[in-house]
């Protein structure tokens, strides 16, 4: 804008020059007031008003503009009219002034609309974010409630695996009550212990079940089926006699009573057989009813291992 | 005599009447240009270096012009125009510089935000 400083002050020096060519001008002739060089005010308000007619001022302000071209127009014909009045440069000076008006307020507007731009990209910018933030938070919900449906399928099945369990506590138990009915029952750290007296199941010396014997095996063997629970079926004898016929004796009724068990449906990959002779006597053998209780089979239920 | 009294007397009379009378003096174009003036001022001209030295310009103008009031309007008449048109640059000049902060602000905010 140093510019119109310029033009101001060469606008004055120009008066100043103008007066002092003034008296060589009418020495050489007064009826050629035509051939006055315009002065550089009015060069320069011609310049100006181009440049704001050229540049964004018509653009964006074209009232301004026309403005500036009538004050161009006056200057021009004051110029033409009276080119060595004062009042003449003052209209020069005005049409300048005119044509940068136009232009600072075209550069107004423009910074303007720059501002509203920028604003809008700003207001642009945040939609986005609020946009993306929006679909990570339906992301985030979408996963919570997958979450959620997960956890209440692993409450269900839990809920479920409890009540099986439960379930096959109560069997189990009905198991054991249906059993203590025809066996003495007991539980050690082998597991459930049924025993069953050898005078129950086997004639003395022999081997082969007897026909009551296999009655309380069929309801044994009704409740043991299905269960899936290993099973050792340990034979005992007293301690009277050999000690190799009472191993052999109580390997033989095990057996028996292992094959029995199996031929009812207990799984024979289940269900082994051990004769343990005298071993382990639950009774004196001192008295006959020691010996007796000590003549024995034992179904030892393990618990399940699957 | 009386032959030529009259059209000399309405020859200088209508000589006199165009040079002294032929504009009357322009009070209410100057009072109307102070005004453009004193909106100047308070539109922040003061503050912006450019609107600064054309809002002094037009207060030079305005006393010129209060000077030949009587004695020259004519003259006058086209100073009073042109402080009216330097004020308004002035302000015009305030209002561009303003707004072309208020574009640099939201430039360097939107410069900011994308950064972030």
């Amino acid at each position: 804008m140093s510019r119109s400083i310029g033009i101001r002050t060469s606008a004055t020096s120009v008066k100043l020059g103008l007066f002092g060519s003034l008296v060589p001008l009418l020495l050489v002739g007064v009826g050629c007031a035509s051939q006055h060089m315009p002065p550089p005010a009015l060069t320069e308000a011609r310049e100006e008003f181009l440049r704001a007619k050229n540049g964004l001022a018509m653009q964006l302000d074209p009232t301004d503009v026309h403005e500036a071209d009538l004050a161009l127009q006056k200057a021009e014909q004051a110029f033409r009219d009276e080119p060595d009045d004062p009042s003449t440069m003052d209209l020069a000076v005005v049409a300048d002034r005119r044509a940068l008006l136009a232009e600072s307020q075209a550069a107004g507007l423009h910074s303007q609309q720059e501002a509203l731009a920028a604003k809008q990209q700003g207001a642009t910018m945040t939609a986005e974010q609020l946009q993306n933030a929006r679909g990570q938070l339906g992301q985030t919900q979408q996963a919570l409630g997958q979450t959620q449906m997960q956890l209440q399928e692993q409450q269900a099945a839990s809920a479920a695996q409890a009540q099986q369990l439960a379930d096959m506590q109560v069997k189990l138990k009905d198991a054991r009550d249906t059993i203590a009915k025809i066996a003495a029952v007991k539980d050690d750290d082998r597991g459930m212990v049924i025993t069953l007296q050898g005078e129950v199941l086997f004639k003395t010396a022999k081997w082969d079940l007897k026909a009551g014997a296999m009655a309380k095996l069929d309801q044994i063997a009704s409740v043991l089926k299905g269960k899936e629970q290993p099973i050792v079926v340990y034979g005992f004898t007293d301690n009277v006699g050999a000690i190799d016929m009472n191993m052999d004796l109580s390997q033989k009724r095990a057996t028996a009573v292992r094959d029995y068990l199996v031929s009812k449906g207990i799984p024979q990959d289940l269900i082994g057989s051990e004769g343990k002779g005298p071993a382990d006597p639950i009774s004196d053998n001192n008295s006959i009813e020691g010996r007796a209780s000590n003549r024995r089979v034992e179904l030892v239920v393990k618990p399940k291992t699957r | 005599m009386k032959s030529y009294i009259l059209p000399v007397t309405l020859a200088v009379g209508g000589f006199v009447a165009a040079c002294t009378s032929n504009v009357p003096p322009p009070n209410d174009q100057w009072s109307a240009a102070q005004v453009a003036v004193g909106r100047a001022q308070a539109g922040g001209a003061p503050a912006v270096p450019d609107a600064k030295l054309h809002l002094q310009l037009a207060q030079e103008d305005l006393q010129k012009a209060k000077a030949l009031i009587g004695s020259d309007n004519r003259r006058a008449g086209t100073l009073i125009v042109l402080a009216s048109t330097e004020a308004q640059l002035a302000s015009t000049l305030a209002q561009a510089a303003q707004a072309g902060d208020e574009a640099q602000q939201a430039r360097e905010s939107l410069q900011k935000r994308g950064a972030q």
